[in-house]
């Protein structure tokens, strides 16, 4: 039901209908920021790239092919933005080779969400054996339980096999798994 | 052995019954799965990696403030009114600029036969106006609050804002002024509302005007020199061509449109009614394919903000399919 709504508002964007653009942009706007922020970290950055994004989405809309997934679409697309913005402003000069080296994603303890009977101390353990993971993996973490996207979603946003986003998530879990004891992990998996 | 597992993982996270078993939600799916795990001992591990991925990790999240992101949508939908104002500029041909230079001059004379007719008068009308599928807040200078309706039109004398003529639809919530007794009035084409302090809204589509009243208490002066005082919770219709005026408490028997809070409240009325307010408010017309759905009744709340959402609120009070086509609602029987 969500998607059909969503892919109406889609096609009404399309034909150049601004409420129907307005609704999508309220529908992304915060999660985009998160995600640019976690990329990148620099807030006026992402506003303005966020800024430039959306008046090109509209602006560009007649040449945007078959889009069968509107969330992917709208991530995988900003996320190129981006990483063609900070390559432009070459924040990156210095480690050229691998972008995703200096993107963080790290994830701070206040992010992680527990009980209210599991002390802060937990949160900390959590977020620690998260942030040992390659920033990539990070990502993919991120993309899937903060951004609530679909796998195969994630793996065309990240432009790596369906297969390597499972075992990205296995390997977290794996980690997870030995590292906190069964306790807390319990805790801060849903439900 | 491992590509085993690796495909088991796979169909095991796009498996309902699987995800049932995770959440404990269905018995039957439970059953099944603690079955399944101690016929399948091997795969123990896949089954806990499934689960834990399935389960995941809860973030709290950051949302952005909503002003905040209404700030930012009003620059961006700035830039881009801006833009496409400029395409048209640039397109423009000689012939172009010779109008756009007739049309500044025309404009300007405007703008000084404006001020000119400001300083005799010392008086001035302002207008606000709704497109099609707008719908704005406006605060009036004696305080009273009104929401125009889409594709309306509300005007008032700068120095008089109790004093308003309306076309179109529009909410009223008037500011009593117990001190001097002020009243507030509200002129359409059909009759004059007297109004002392309350809630009420005024139509005038269709060759017609229909007041409903909320809260306090209201005259009507209609076009025919005659009056009618109204009660909380009434509506009123009257239109001067046919001269005729129907009274009537509102109440789940009969028919009315309201609307109030981001929502229209059909009540008793039939679709065909409610695609004609539509197309009102929003400017698209509806085209019936199969003439019965014309007489479906429709009673109930439908979100007005956004069109595809009350298309799609429509779709689902009287049971029928709404397509969007060339600028027009198909409306197509299930």
């Amino acid at each position: 039901m969500l998607d059909n709504k969503e892919h109406i508002l889609w096609s009404l964007f399309l034909e150049g209908d601004k409420n129907a653009f307005s609704a999508i942009f309220k529908m992304y706007y915060s999660s985009l920021y998160n995600y640019g922020i976690k990329i990148c970290g620099n807030t006026h950055l992402v506003e303005d790239v966020l800024q430039s994004f959306f008046i090109n989405l509209f602006e560009n809309r007649k040449r945007i092919g078959e889009v069968s997934n509107v969330k992917g679409y709208i991530f995988i697309s900003y996320r190129r933005a981006l990483f063609a913005y900070l390559k432009k402003e070459s924040i990156f000069t210095e480690i050229k080779n691998d972008i995703h080296n200096r993107s963080n994603f790290e994830i701070s303890p206040e992010e992680i969400h527990i009980n209210q009977d599991f002390s802060s101390a937990q949160k900390e353990t959590i977020s620690k054996i998260l942030n040992t993971l390659a920033p990539r993996e990070r990502e993919v973490i991120y993309l899937k339980y903060y951004s609530e996207l679909e796998t195969n979603e994630i793996s065309n946003i990240m432009d790596i096999s369906y297969q390597s986003v499972l075992n990205t998530l296995q390997k977290a879990f794996t980690k997870l798994r030995k590292e906190v004891e069964n306790a807390v992990l319990t805790a801060i998996l849903k439900k | 052995m491992q590509e085993n597992k690796q495909h088991l993982l796979e169909n095991l996270l796009n498996d309902t019954s699987f995800k049932n078993w995770v959440y404990k939600k269905n018995r039957n799916d439970i059953a099944f799965w603690n079955n399944w795990i101690a016929n399948n001992a091997e795969y123990i591990d896949t089954i806990y990696a499934a689960r834990d991925i399935v389960i995941g990790i809860r973030f709290n999240k950051s949302e952005l403030s909503e002003d905040l992101i209404n700030d930012k949508l009003d620059n961006v939908i700035q830039k881009i009114n801006k833009n496409t104002e400029s395409t048209i500029d640039n397109g423009a041909t000689s012939k172009k600029k010779i109008k756009l230079i007739y049309a500044t001059s025309v404009l300007l004379s405007g703008i000084i036969l404006f001020f000119a007719a400001n300083f005799f008068t010392a008086t001035s009308e302002v207008i606000h106006k709704t497109g099609f599928g707008e719908i704005i807040d406006l605060k009036l200078p004696d305080g009273t609050t009104v929401v125009l309706n889409g594709n309306s039109e509300l005007k008032y004398n700068k120095d008089n804002s109790r004093d308003v003529v309306l076309n179109g639809e529009a909410y009223f919530k008037v500011k009593s002024k117990p001190s001097t007794k002020a009243k507030f009035w509200v002129t359409t084409q059909d009759l004059k509302v007297e109004v002392f302090g309350t809630h009420f809204n005024v139509n005038t589509r269709n060759k017609k005007t229909d007041v409903l009243l909320d809260e306090g208490s209201i005259s009507l002066l209609l076009e025919n020199g005659k009056s009618t005082k109204m009660q909380p919770g009434e509506i009123v219709t009257y239109s001067k061509d046919n001269d005729t005026i129907v009274h009537n408490k509102v109440n789940s028997n009969i028919k009315y449109t309201h609307w109030i809070d981001g929502t229209y409240i059909f009540n008793n009325v039939t679709l065909l009614e409610v695609m004609q307010y539509i197309e009102n408010a929003y400017g698209i017309a509806s085209e019936f394919k199969n003439p019965n759905t014309k007489n479906i009744v429709i009673t109930g709340g439908i979100p007005n903000e956004n069109l595809t959402i009350c298309i799609m609120a429509l779709e689902k009070a009287s049971g029928v399919t709404i397509q969007k086509q060339n600028n027009k609602l198909l409306i197509i029987e299930n």
